[in-house]
């Protein structure tokens, strides 16, 4: 346990110390702090990009709906392709520079390797996410003058589910491909099959395929079961998981 | 005394190749045991199956009494371990990294901060204070060698622990492994035949996956190292060293650094008074005669078939 919790502190510190902690809070704070005031700026910007040519279309007032919107299209877009790149190494770059051969050494498990990372990771990123929707909420409130928080906090929260579910899926795909690109090419493969599959209606419904249109619906208002794919989700996360750490056991160093 | 490494009939197979070949291996408790071979002859191999890195396609290792396959941290928690090229946090420093090595041990606060001051002086790092992505290849071994001691190991397993050295860092290195005599027994693996000579008491000469032999230094000279000769005269050394060669007492003859002529001899008493014979009937002038045991480099080089130059 010593091994483990010494190493989780390890990976915290390496997200301080090294160029984790500038990419994906970067990505994220961007998105934070441009997205309600694009979203107010917009028909603005639309009216002096497109000049005379949009002069008889009325543009809809910006809203805060407008607002939180745009930070649910970045985390769903952006933000996760961002995250399935970064973590194509979460594993292969311990195993390529020889560092996980001097962790392993020691008594600390290969699960415990696995868990560790996944623990810290999940957590950063729920860190991220939550900074990230309390600056869109503040400015929002801000810009707009109101700004109701449930739809875009519950709407963050499960795209957050989704986040950790492909923190899972990276770190397995990390394990089996010792290329960092090889493991984000296939990142991103699995998550336009994940995005096909949604289109049908049971798999888009009840399966982790559903989150990559659950948060829009939420935040849109709209009746959506979300018990059903948040618990999938969690669920196929921890199989991900548990599939990662075994595999690194059977696998040679 | 009780065995700190125990292999039985190890071997590892990658695809066509057999990297280890029932491999049986004895490291009593307390020794300095060397680990011999020529590059490729499977001894980052089997170092890599002693600490779990690598399952053995069969056969079995023990460490400690405990089989590695299936002890896990209660082994690991015993050893310390160096490889060959050992790989760090690049943005850590190195007491930074020490304190991390000495953290996964769970190894509490005031002996921690004890450790990490005193290998820190060992590995010559005390005053370094940059980070570890700027050192070099030497400096990189030294702080391996002392993360490999953080836990104060029963057992310290290293890979070419010399190898990436200036003399004055392989020195200091030699000097700290045999203080240790007696307390850690220690393996490490390498082609640097005058470091084994230097420090361990107990040797395995490994060649192409097998063990070629394990014995005592002494013993080992003493079974394979039959006595040597060496010659140089003025003159004539080539005839002079055919005809030894047909000598029944002589079983090589090489030739040395200087024309010198080296024959490894099964009675040494028979060459000593014969060579000078055969010397003055040639009328030749005799510069140089020694006899002595066959050093380790000897031993090797007869027992995995290198070339003797």
């Amino acid at each position: 346990m010593s091994g483990f919790a010494a190493f989780a502190r390890k990976e915290a510190r390496e997200i301080r110390r090294t160029w984790r902690i500038w990419v994906l809070p970067g990505i994220l704070l961007l998105f934070a702090l441009t997205g309600p005031v694009l979203a107010k700026l917009t028909p603005q910007l639309l009216g002096a990009l497109g000049g005379d040519q949009l002069k008889g279309l009325v543009l809809p007032t910006p809203t805060y709906h407008d607002a939180y919107a745009q930070w649910i299209k970045s985390l769903s877009g952006t933000a996760l392709f961002a995250l399935i790149i970064v973590y194509g190494s979460i594993i292969s770059a311990e195993r390529k520079s020889g560092t996980a051969v001097l962790v392993l050494t020691k008594p600390v498990s290969r699960t415990a390797f696995i868990i560790a990372k996944a623990v810290v990771h999940s957590v950063f990123l729920a860190v991220l996410v939550v900074a990230g929707t309390l600056i869109t909420w503040g400015l929002t409130a801000a810009i707009f003058g109101q700004a109701p928080g449930s739809a875009l906090w519950s709407s963050s929260i499960v795209w957050l589910v989704f986040g950790v579910l492909f923190i899972a899926l990276m770190t397995l795909l990390s394990v089996l491909i010792g290329s960092a690109a090889g493991a984000a090419g296939a990142g991103l493969g699995a998550y336009a099959l994940v995005s096909i599959a949604a289109i049908w209606k049971p798999l888009g419904t009840y399966s982790p395929a559903a989150l990559t249109k659950v948060p829009s619906s939420l935040l849109a208002g709209n009746d959506v079961a979300v018990l059903w794919p948040v618990l999938t989700s969690l669920v196929l996360a921890a199989m991900l998981f548990a599939l990662a750490a075994l595999t690194f056991r059977r696998s040679e160093l | 005394m009780s065995a700190a490494i125990r292999t039985t009939e190890l071997t590892k197979v990658y695809g066509e190749k057999n990297a280890l070949e029932s491999v049986d291996l004895v490291v009593e408790e307390g020794s300095i045991f060397g680990f011999l071979g020529p590059n490729g002859a499977g001894k980052t191999t089997t170092l890599r199956i002693l600490t779990g890195l690598a399952r053995p396609t069969s056969g079995s290792a023990h460490i400690l009494g405990r089989d590695v396959a299936s002890a896990g941290n209660a082994v690991r928690a015993q050893i310390g371990f160096l490889p060959d090229v050992p790989g760090f946090y690049e943005w850590m420093k190195a007491e930074e990294f020490l304190r991390f090595a000495g953290g996964l041990f769970g190894i509490g606060r005031p002996i921690l901060d004890e450790r990490v001051g005193m290998l820190l002086d060992l590995a010559g790092l005390a005053d370094v204070d940059t980070k570890i992505g700027g050192y070099s290849r030497g400096m990189k071994q030294r702080l391996g060698v002392a993360q490999a001691l953080i836990n104060t190991p029963r057992l310290l397993l290293l890979d070419e622990p010399t190898s990436a050295l200036d003399p004055m860092g392989r020195k200091n290195v030699l000097d700290m492994l045999m203080s240790l005599r007696g307390r850690t027994t220690v393996f490490f693996s390498t082609h640097i035949l005058a470091d084994v000579e230097r420090v361990c008491d107990t040797v395995a000469i490994l060649d192409r996956g097998r063990v070629v032999a394990q014995a005592p230094i002494d013993e080992l000279k003493a079974r394979y190292g039959q006595q040597k000769v060496v010659v140089e005269v003025t003159g004539g050394a080539d005839e002079l060293a055919e005809q030894i060669r047909r000598q029944s007492w002589a079983a090589a003859v090489y030739r040395g650094h200087n024309g010198a002529i080296e024959v490894t001899v099964t009675d040494v008493g028979a060459a000593q008074q014969q060579i000078p014979t055969m010397i003055a009937a040639r009328q030749l002038g005799l510069s140089r005669m020694e006899a002595g045991e066959m050093g380790l480099e000897e031993v090797f080089v007869e027992l995995v078939g290198g070339v003797h130059p």
